[in-house]
C-alpha cells in the first residue's frame, strides 16, 4: 500500500471508525459539558483539533528522539502530560497576543483542554499501535480533533432540540443527555468493519 | 542479614535505574519552564490595570443587562466610553459610584431604580381557553400558533421569563407570572425573553408601584368574554386622576409621574375587574379571582 492509501486510512478510521469519544469513550468531560449550544461545542471543537494535533506531534517526536533512546519509556505518562500542559501555555500565549478575538471567541476552553483525557489518550494511543511514521502521526493527531468536532457538535444539534422535546421528568436533563450519547456511539459501531 | 543486603541491593539498583530518569524529566521540565518564561516576556500583552479594578468592582453575575455578554467585556468597554456608566443594573447605583471612583469621575444622582411589572393579572382559572394546548411548553412556541388561550394579548404562563431570570426572581403562580421583588435586580433579562411584550420596566419611585395588569386592547365587550380581569377600558379610573389615560381601549397609568394619593387609591378600588392593583415587595399578591362557575346545560 503506497503512503497516501495509509494516510487517507489512518484519517477514515481515527475520525469516524476509531472515534475517541464514540468507541473509546475519552473526552466525555467537555463533550457534555460544552455540548449545549452549537457555535460553543464548534469553538470547543476547533480548540481542540489544533491542540492535539500539535500535542500528538510533540510527544510522537520526544518519544522517539529521547524516551525510547534512551529506555525511559516507564516516565511516558508524565512527559506527555508535561508537553501538553506545555504547548497549551505557548498557544494560549501566542494567541493572546496575535489573534485577540480567537483568544476571546475561546475564553475558557483553552486552559481547560490541558487536562482533556482525549489529547492524552490519543498521544498514548499512537504509541500502543506502534505508529513509526511522523506524517502517520500528524495524520492521526489531526484527524483525533476533527473526529471531536464531529461528535460535539452532533451532540450540541441534537441537545439544542432536546430543549424543546418533551421528555419525561424522570429523564430530564443528564439522563436524556447520556442515552443520547449511548444511542450515538451505537450509531457509530456500524462504521466497523468499513476498512478491511 | 541476607534480608538488609537485599534491601540495599535494591535500593542501589532503584538509584541506578532511577536517576537518567529524573535528569531526563528535570531537563524537559526545565527546557519548558525556560520556553514559556521566554514565551511570557515576548508574548506579553500589557492590559490597563483599571480593567481589572472595574472588573472587581462589578457584582460578576455576568447577566448580561448591560448589553455585553460578561462582566469582563463590560468592564474593558466602560473604560473606553464613560457613558456605559451605570448600565449595571444588578449592581445599581452603588456600582456606578464604584466604578467612577476608579475612573475619577463625578456622577450626578439617578432616578429611582427600574423593576419589571407583568401587564397581566389573569390566572388560569380567569382565563377563557379554546381548546388544549399541548405543544411545547414554551411561551414562544405558543405565541406562534394559532392561539388555544383567548386573550392574545395575556401571560401564556410557560415561563419563558421564569428561564430567562438568573436571579430565582420570577415564577409562574397559578398560570401567571409573579415578579419577587425581594430577589429581583432589575437586569431586564425578561422583558426581552416575552414573546408578548408584557413585562415593562419602570422607575419604582414607591416602595410599592400602582400597575394596569393588563395589556388586553380588544374592546371591552371582546375582553369580558376572554378574561374575568380584564381591561374594558370604562374610564372609571381617568375619572378619578389625571395619571390615568385609556390608549386603544387600554387604561394607561403614566408610572413616571405616579405618586399615591387619594386619588390613585379610589381610581383602585373602582376599578370593575380589578386591573389596577398594587405590585412591590410589600403588596399582596392578588389572589385568583374565581370565575363564576358556567350554568350546566
Amino acid at each position: 500500500m503506497d503512503t497516501l492509501t495509509t494516510l487517507l486510512l489512518a484519517f477514515i478510521s481515527i475520525v469516524l471508525i476509531n472515534n475517541l469519544v464514540f468507541t473509546k469513550f475519552l473526552g466525555i468531560c467537555p463533550y457534555l459539558g460544552v455540548s449545549g449550544r452549537i457555535d460553543m461545542a464548534f469553538g470547543m471543537g476547533l480548540a481542540v483539533t489544533f491542540v492535539v494535533t500539535l500535542a500528538g506531534t510533540l510527544t510522537f517526536l520526544l518519544d522517539h528522539l529521547i524516551l525510547i533512546p534512551m529506555n525511559l519509556e516507564v516516565t511516558r505518562y508524565v512527559c506527555y502530560i508535561l508537553v501538553i500542559a506545555g504547548a497549551v501555555q505557548l498557544v494560549e500565549m501566542y494567541l493572546r497576543k496575535f489573534f485577540p478575538t480567537l483568544y476571546d471567541s475561546f475564553g475558557i476552553f483553552l486552559p481547560l483542554i490541558t487536562t482533556n483525557c482525549a489529547i492524552l489518550g490519543l498521544c498514548l494511543f499512537i504509541n500502543l499501535w506502534q505508529i513509526d511514521n511522523l506524517l502517520e502521526a500528524v495524520v492521526l493527531s489531526f484527524g483525533a480533533g476533527i473526529g471531536f468536532t464531529i461528535a460535539i457538535c452532533i451532540m450540541a444539534g441534537i441537545r439544542e432540540n432536546l430543549d424543546l422535546a418533551d421528555v419525561p421528568d424522570a429523564l430530564k436533563g443528564a439522563p436524556i443527555t447520556l442515552i443520547t450519547a449511548g444511542l450515538l456511539s451505537m450509531a457509530f459501531m456500524g462504521f466497523t468493519g468499513m476498512i478491511k | 542479614m541476607m534480608a538488609s543486603y537485599i534491601i540495599i541491593a535494591d535500593i542501589t539498583t532503584l538509584w541506578h535505574s532511577a536517576w537518567p530518569a529524573a535528569v531526563t524529566m528535570l531537563a524537559l521540565a526545565s527546557a519548558f519552564a525556560l520556553a514559556l518564561l521566554i514565551a511570557s516576556e515576548k508574548l506579553r500583552v500589557t492590559v490597563d490595570p483599571k480593567i481589572d479594578q472595574i472588573h472587581k468592582a462589578l457584582p460578576n453575575l455576568d447577566c448580561g443587562a448591560c448589553g455585553f455578554p460578561g462582566c469582563s467585556q463590560y468592564a474593558k468597554a466602560v473604560l473606553n466610553d464613560t457613558n456605559l456608566l451605570g448600565k449595571c443594573s444588578p449592581g445599581g447605583p452603588k456600582t456606578a459610584q464604584a466604578i467612577a471612583q476608579i475612573l475619577s469621575l463625578q456622577i450626578s444622582e439617578s432616578g429611582p431604580v427600574r423593576r419589571p411589572i407583568v401587564h397581566c393579572r389573569a390566572h388560569t382559572d380567569d382565563k377563557t381557553y379554546y381548546c388544549e394546548y399541548q405543544g411545547i411548553e414554551s411561551c414562544t412556541a405558543a405565541n406562534a400558533l394559532p392561539n388555544a388561550q383567548a386573550c392574545k394579548f395575556g401571560c401564556l404562563g410557560y415561563g419563558d421569563c421564569v428561564l430567562a431570570c438568573k436571579f430565582d426572581a420570577l415564577h409562574i403562580i397559578d398560570g401567571l407570572a409573579i415578579v419577587d421583588y425581594s430577589k429581583c435586580t432589575g437586569c431586564a433579562t425578561c422583558v426581552k425573553a416575552c414573546p408578548r411584550n408584557l413585562i415593562e420596566m419602570v422607575p419604582f419611585a414607591h416602595e410599592n408601584m400602582l400597575t394596569v395588569a393588563c395589556s388586553n386592547k380588544e374592546i371591552g365587550k371582546v375582553t369580558r368574554q376572554m378574561c374575568a380581569v380584564g381591561c374594558i377600558a370604562c374610564k372609571l379610573c381617568t375619572k378619578q386622576s389625571d395619571l390615568f389615560a385609556i390608549e386603544d381601549n387600554l387604561a394607561r397609568l403614566d408610572y413616571v409621574n405616579y405618586t399615591p394619593s387619594e386619588q390613585t387609591e379610589t381610581a383602585m378600588q373602582k376599578c370593575p375587574t380589578g386591573v389596577i392593583l398594587h405590585r412591590g415587595p410589600s403588596a399582596p399578591v392578588p389572589r385568583p379571582a374565581k370565575k363564576p362557575e358556567p350554568a350546566k346545560a
